[in-house]
């Protein structure tokens, strides 16, 4: 976490000067682009093999399954490029999830039951940004206890009942957009947690490439030292993230707690490794202070696609893991050559 | 750079190993454990059930739990007890929890506290009975989450003079006294495949959403099914088991991954754990394919439907079996949970009582009535029982 | 603040400001907590406080405690190792298949468990390796190996326990030795070793100097890529150890064994007063840290708190920890 890294900022910053062919070298050698590749190349040979696996019902299966992580992962981006970690979003997310759920059972408004969670999450995220950045505690120690904290507390509170019978109209994750069709092509209805999936991911990566607080969260990550001395604030900008972090962990609960009839009011066992696992695939954190949203939310895809792909071609589910850690393992490594290759 | 290729080829050599070396064991990843089956008989035309009698007839093997050790004589006094299900968290023992509950009540002399690990966890139980030893409790209920490693605890517990008393999910014999059984695995197995032949035919197809394949019951069950399959319905088709351990997310995600890999070949998913059923449920309503067409997620066709049986309770089964979703799922086969943990308390309190001991063939366990010795030293609760949509509205757990 | 005038006895008050800083040391204050949260949880329970319930806590704690241990060098340096779970897991799997009479092996008991050390040992190496010489984080590297270690565990075993050890074999894990549990002495031994090395030798001198400054250390003298390749191989050395114990004290192995080891291990030496961003910390912290979050546990459950209210306690001791260390730190280091 802490390896001392020369590199600074966005390795985009090289390219601005020069020609469209060398931008295009650029783009192709990024990890976003590895990514979609990785994932087209998977669609391929799986594809060929079970023409099923591209049905259009599998390929929104497989974009839908790892939407809530993708968001998440958006939140955890962030987090991690300011050079932090946060590892209690899995137990979060169990808590949110419960909250949505009791609300809507409950008789509140449906829409209380959708925004009270998320703004549940900042004001959990902002606690953490307090401990982390005023009260100087590092946030693995700080998510490390809350983890335990939310975990616990969740079970004495529930007993671990789980929650049904929630009105029809809560499920929002259940919900599609309708069909259009523009130009004479069709296009399908898509799911909403895929709709949010993409918007949000694209808004924060545009916030972090061009707004001044979104670039300041790469400086602080780069060199806080540096970052200081140009007059940003760290812990102005740590707060910022990790109130971020909350909304967006806030958002993933919702669409957890709304894609199935039953709530269980436990904490998904790893799922916060999961979302740490998509935001590194991503290309974040490999020196600190680089990565995009975009990238986790490929990883986040790829991991979906790899586990739907290994059921339809086969291989022992006994090695789901090992081909994870294999995977993580490889895309880090080839990102290490690429960015060795590019600064030569 | 010698040390970089160096750590390349341990890389390599790493990933060369996670390939190699199971092809020795890969012959099958069913689900299934290795341990000797006992199919059932199959089912005869005309409902005679003399077949099922003649098995239970078989000879009795000698009582082998364990006993405690000086265990004080509390014979109609109060006594503390602890309830270590292998979880807490999850509906099926919030109800085992639940008939413990009643039958405390029912006795006024028995005090049952239930405390377990958050996650089902093998270490975790031992330093929580652990704890109980040494506060010094009257009894000791259990669920292993493994049948060996829970064992020296427990016999530590007997050597402390405690009860034990397992349920739901067995240890070694000799590490308790009892085990409260809430259903023979080949007569789970048996239920299992006959409501899907039900609903699918003889010559169906089927896939398994199971919990984790260490999980000792869902092994078993498995295996048991597999070979009541083999024997009965040789026309079927056993297409794969996919783990989804005790996550309903991660259920509905295997499931769905299920229906859209086989389409129209796959005619019925088995759901093994009380999570992944209703998951199973679900992915099957979303994706469309309920097998009735007076709801929305109703099958284009008859040949598209996907049936779902499954081990479940009945309250998250309601919705897929009378309520929104009527008819996508049929026939839900469970034991009683309640009555399973309420059993287990009247066990104990008859084994403090001495009013049942090794060699006993039968024990009273109040509204259950008499309940039969089976296997040496296990309490059988009854043939699982089958709900359906006659019958679910009156449950509530 | 003490610009206090210098005319009077000069050794006196350095001999209490010595004093002062000792008190003020993590370690003591740490001690101070425990020793409170032992008299309060004495009078919870009765059974608390036996020295059955202690020894008896002792066998529970050895897993943790070893890993907590080499942790400890982990962290001192500013790395982690998010893979002792997975490679306990991986361990107690070889244990068993080497061993297990009926399977493709059916080596010696002595020989199963010697490559089971090597295994573990083998897979801290490949840590080390990554981490070092292909410059990959420390955090990703060993989350990495942490889901592909466990993956060859679950692969390997197929899902199939191996149990039915012959009885020599749990004397390390349920035997005693001279009235203590036996894993205890081991855990001792280990504990001593690891303190000596950390504060009495060179080597422990330069772990601190990589925590501290890593290039700074690097242009002293010191080999920083070696110690941490033996640091991250002894942490894979301590998981095996510490897989070994676990089979022969539940008498079977599991590839589930061990999982969410590594949060444990990171909680107890990071309430040791080990900073995470490296540079400082102890073994006597570790050690008290560990012994503390057990010891909270058992007394927690036996005066009556179920498990999932002793969590919550533990987390919030956890957190409490660190912030008044902090503001006694601070206050110190302003005053």
């Amino acid at each position: 976490m802490t390896t001392a890294a020369p590199t600074l900022g966005q390795p985009t910053r090289l390219s601005r000067s020069r020609g469209l062919a060398s931008r295009f070298l650029v783009f192709a050698t990024s990890q976003e682009f590895v990514l979609l590749l990785v994932v087209v190349l998977l669609f391929a040979v799986v594809g060929n093999t079970n023409p099923r696996y591209l049905a259009e019902r599998n390929v929104l299966n497989i974009f839908n399954g790892n939407a809530y992580i993708a968001v998440a992962a958006v939140g955890m981006t962030m987090v991690i490029i300011s050079r932090n970690i946060d590892i209690s979003v899995g137990s979060l997310i169990g808590v949110l999830g419960t909250v949505s759920g009791s609300l809507a059972i409950n008789g509140y408004p449906i829409w209380s039951s959708w925004l009270v969670p998320i703004l549940l999450g900042g004001v959990v995220g902002a606690v953490i940004g307090f401990m982390v950045a005023y009260l100087r505690i590092p946030s693995i120690v700080v998510t490390l206890g809350l983890l335990s904290i939310l975990k616990g507390g969740l079970i004495t509170v529930t007993n671990g009942a789980w929650i049904t019978d929630m009105p029809d109209t809560y499920f929002l994750a259940q919900m599609r957009t309708p069909e259009i069709s523009l130009l004479g092509i069709n296009i399908p209805a898509i799911p909403s947690p895929i709709v949010i999936m993409i918007v949000l991911t694209l808004l924060a990566a545009l916030w972090m490439r061009y707004s001044p607080t979104g670039r300041a969260i790469y400086a602080v990550g780069g060199n806080a030292e540096a970052a200081r001395l140009s007059g940003i604030s760290e812990k102005r900008i740590i707060m910022t993230v990790f109130i971020i972090n909350g909304l967006c962990v806030g958002i993933a609960a919702v669409l957890w707690a709304t894609q199935l009839s039953i709530i269980q009011s436990t904490v998904p066992a790893g799922l916060e490794l999961q979302v740490i696992t998509s935001a590194v695939v991503g290309g974040v954190s490999i020196m600190g202070g680089v990565g995009t949203t975009i990238g986790a939310m490929l990883a986040a895809i790829l991991l979906s696609a790899i586990n739907s792909a290994l059921v339809f071609i086969n291989v022992s589910p006994y090695w789901f893991r090992a081909v994870v850690g294999v995977l993580i393992l490889i895309t880090v490594l080839t990102d290490l050559l690429r960015r060795r290759r590019t600064q030569a | 750079m010698k040390a970089k290729v160096l750590a390349l080829f341990v890389l390599c050599a790493l990933v060369v190993m996670s390939v190699a070396f199971p092809v020795a064991a890969q012959d099958r990843w069913d689900g299934a454990d290795d341990l000797d089956v006992n199919p059932l008989e199959c089912p005869v035309a005309e409902g005679e059930t003399a077949a099922e009698e003649a098995a239970a007839e078989m000879d009795m093997p000698e009582y082998d739990g364990g006993q405690p050790t000086d265990a004080p004589d509390l014979a109609g006094q109060d006594i503390v007890v602890v309830d270590v299900p292998k979880l807490v968290g999850i509906g099926y023992f919030a109800a085992t929890t639940l008939g413990q509950q009643q039958a405390a009540e029912e006795l006024g002399n028995v005090t049952v506290t239930t405390d377990a690990p958050t996650e089902a966890n093998i270490d975790d139980q031992i330093a929580v009975i652990d704890n109980y030893i040494t506060q010094g409790v009257n009894g000791i209920l259990f669920a292993a989450n493994d049948p060996v490693a829970i064992a020296p605890v427990l016999r530590r517990a007997l050597e402390a003079g405690i009860h034990v008393v397992g349920y739901d999910a067995n240890s070694e014999p000799d590490a308790r006294e009892w085990f409260v059984n809430q259903a023979e695995f080949n007569g789970i197995a048996k239920s299992m495949i006959d409501s899907m032949v039900a609903e699918i035919g003889e010559d169906g197809s089927f896939a398994i959403v199971t919990s984790t394949f260490t999980t000792p019951n869902q092994a078993r069950w498995i295996a048991e099914m597999q070979a009541y399959q083999e024997k009965c319905f040789p026309e079927m088709t056993w297409l794969e088991t996919v783990e989804a351990q005790e996550d309903n997310v991660l259920s509905f995600t295997q499931a769905t991954t299920l229906i859209n890999k086989y389409g129209p070949d796959m005619d019925g998913i088995f759901g093994m754990t009380s999570v992944a059923t209703p998951a199973a449920a679900d992915a099957v309503s979303q994706a469309g394919l309920c097998a009735v067409d007076a709801v929305d997620g109703a099958a284009s066709s008859e040949d598209d439907a996907v049936a779902v049986v499954g081990l479940a309770t009945p309250n998250a089964m309601k919705p897929y079996v009378t309520g929104d979703f009527a008819g996508c799922v049929k026939s839900v086969v469970l034991w009683n949970p309640i009555d399973l943990g309420y059993a287990a308390v009247y066990v104990l309190r008859a084994i403090v009582d001495g009013e049942f001991g090794p060699g006993d063939t039968s024990v009273e366990a109040g509204r259950l009535g008499t309940l039969q010795v089976v296997n040496g030293s296990e309490i059988l609760l009854g043939p699982p029982f089958v709900y359906t949509a006659e019958n679910i509205d009156g449950f509530d757990f | 603040m003490t610009t206090t005038t210098h005319t009077t006895d000069d050794s006196q008050e350095q001999m209490s400001s010595r004093i002062r800083s000792f008190l003020l040391r993590q370690e003591v204050i740490l001690l101070i907590i425990s020793l409170l949260a032992v008299m309060f949880l004495a009078f919870g329970s009765d059974r608390f406080l036996t020295t059955d319930n202690l020894l008896n806590q002792g066998r529970l704690l050895t897993e943790i405690g070893l890993v907590a241990l080499s942790m400890t060098f982990i962290i001192i340096t500013g790395g982690i190792d998010l893979s002792v779970g997975s490679i306990l897991g991986l361990c107690a799997i070889i244990l068993g298949v080497m061993w297990d009479p009926n399977g493709a092996f059916a080596l010696p008991l002595e020989v199963a468990v010697v490559i089971c050390l090597l295994v573990g040992t083998l897979a801290g190496f490949v840590n080390g390796l990554i981490i070092v010489r292909l410059g990959v984080p420390p955090l990703i590297t060993t989350l990495a190996t942490l889901a592909l270690y466990r993956g060859l565990a679950e692969g390997i075993s197929q899902a199939r326990s191996v149990r039915g050890y012959p009885e020599e074999f749990y004397v390390l894990g349920q035997g005693e030795f001279l009235g203590v549990p036996t894993q205890l002495w081991v855990l001792l031994i280990f504990c001593i070793l690891t303190a000596v090395i950390l504060s009495r030798t060179i080597f422990g001198r330069a772990i601190y100097a990589i925590g501290n400054n890593e290039l700074g250390a690097r242009f002293s003298g010191v080999p920083v890529g070696r110690y941490k390749i033996m640091i991250y191989t002894f942490s894979g050395f301590m998981a095996a150890m510490a897989a070994w114990i676990f089979v022969s004290r539940v008498s079977t192995t599991r590839s589930d064994m061990g999982s969410g080891l590594e949060l444990d291990a990171i909680a107890a030496v990071v309430l040791g007063g080990t900073s995470i961003f490296g540079g400082s910390g102890s073994i006597i912290g570790t050690i008290i840290g560990f012994i503390l979050i057990q010891l909270l546990k058992n007394g927690l459950a036996l005066s009556g708190v179920t498990t999932d209210g002793t969590i919550v306690v533990i987390g919030t001791v956890l957190i409490l920890a660190i912030l008044i260390n902090n503001f006694i730190q601070r206050r110190s280091g302003n005053g």
